[in-house]
């Protein structure tokens, strides 16, 4: 994986075969998580703006998600309120789940094509981007139990202790501490040229 | 008795509405999100100045949560969901709270 550097007005990134595969699998699982069908069982999504004319869809009132991870990505709107997250959540929940599985599948489909291991974003398109990658990270952070910052900085020192060959679950969990290593690391270097891009326009 | 007690209740009403049209947007600190981004974030969403967004940033991260903007609830409304958008861990409350 090399991170994200500009080139020729874009945003480059490279990730070989086996690190798109990883990374289209986890963004599959989140989406599916969201209540997407799997991408890889039919034609993706079409991914254009799911609601072109902005206008809000009239929700019924809808239960918060019963899945830690799916609640953290669209979490309650209020602590103490019940009823305002309530309304909240039936104004945005549907158009929110929608925005994020339509920035999902395109990641997925940006991820299995064949164009020879290189990520190539445009500006305009790095914001959706980054946005995903969250996502991905903030699913993974809730599987992983990273629930503060000391848990965040014990997770890179577990990455570097060896797990036995027949302890499948240590095998599993530091397979998932290795995939958001890597995807904290590649949003790092995106926001990087991202932070740049906005001080040059200025 | 009822008649003459009504108008007043109606002028109380109308100012308890005003005072609680005022609410703010809080982002709340997480392990998750860099630093980088939350800054992004609030300099592209919001168009803060980078000093400003930077110092809600650390605002967020040292105190655990920081005032991001306010306005009415709707308002408010547009803003959380914006920033649950971008995945960040906002809530929305009257101000004054």
């Amino acid at each position: 994986m090399r991170g994200f550097r500009r080139e020729r007005g874009a945003f480059v990134a490279e990730l070989d075969a086996q690190e798109r595969e990883v990374v289209a699998s986890v963004v599959a699982d989140v989406a599916e998580l969201l209540g997407a069908a799997r991408f890889e069982d039919g034609p993706p999504p079409p991914t254009g703006h799911p609601d072109p004319l902005g206008l809000r869809m009239d929700e019924e009132w809808v239960a918060p998600p019963e899945d830690a991870a799916v609640r953290r990505l669209l979490p309650d709107a209020s602590r103490e309120d019940p009823a305002v997250a309530a309304e909240f959540r039936r104004l945005t929940e549907a158009d929110l789940r929608r925005t994020k599985i339509g920035r999902l599948a395109a990641v997925w489909q940006q991820l299995t094509a064949d164009d020879g291991g290189v990520l190539v974003v445009r500006p305009e398109d790095a914001q959706a981007l980054a946005a995903t990658l969250t996502d991905l990270r903030l699913v993974l952070a809730e599987r992983l139990g990273i629930v503060d910052e000391e848990a965040a900085d014990a997770l890179y020192e577990e990455l570097e202790g060896d797990v036995a060959d027949d302890d499948a679950a240590g095998q599993a969990r530091q397979y998932l501490a290795s995939v958001y290593a890597a995807l904290s690391w590649l949003q790092e270097s995106l926001l990087a040229v991202m932070l740049d891009d906005l001080r040059r326009r200025g | 008795m009822v008649a003459q007690l009504a108008p007043e209740e109606t002028v109380a009403a109308e100012e308890h509405a005003g005072l609680d049209d005022a609410w703010v947007t809080i982002v709340w600190n997480d392990p998750v999100n860099l630093m980088s981004y939350v800054s992004y974030v609030f300099q592209s969403y919001f168009g803060y100045p980078r000093a400003k967004a930077e110092k809600l940033m650390r605002q967020v991260h040292e105190e655990g949560r920081a005032v991001v903007s306010t306005g009415n609830r709707e308002t408010m409304e547009v803003d959380v969901q914006a920033m649950h958008g971008f995945g960040l861990w906002a809530t929305m409350q009257r101000g004054g709270q």
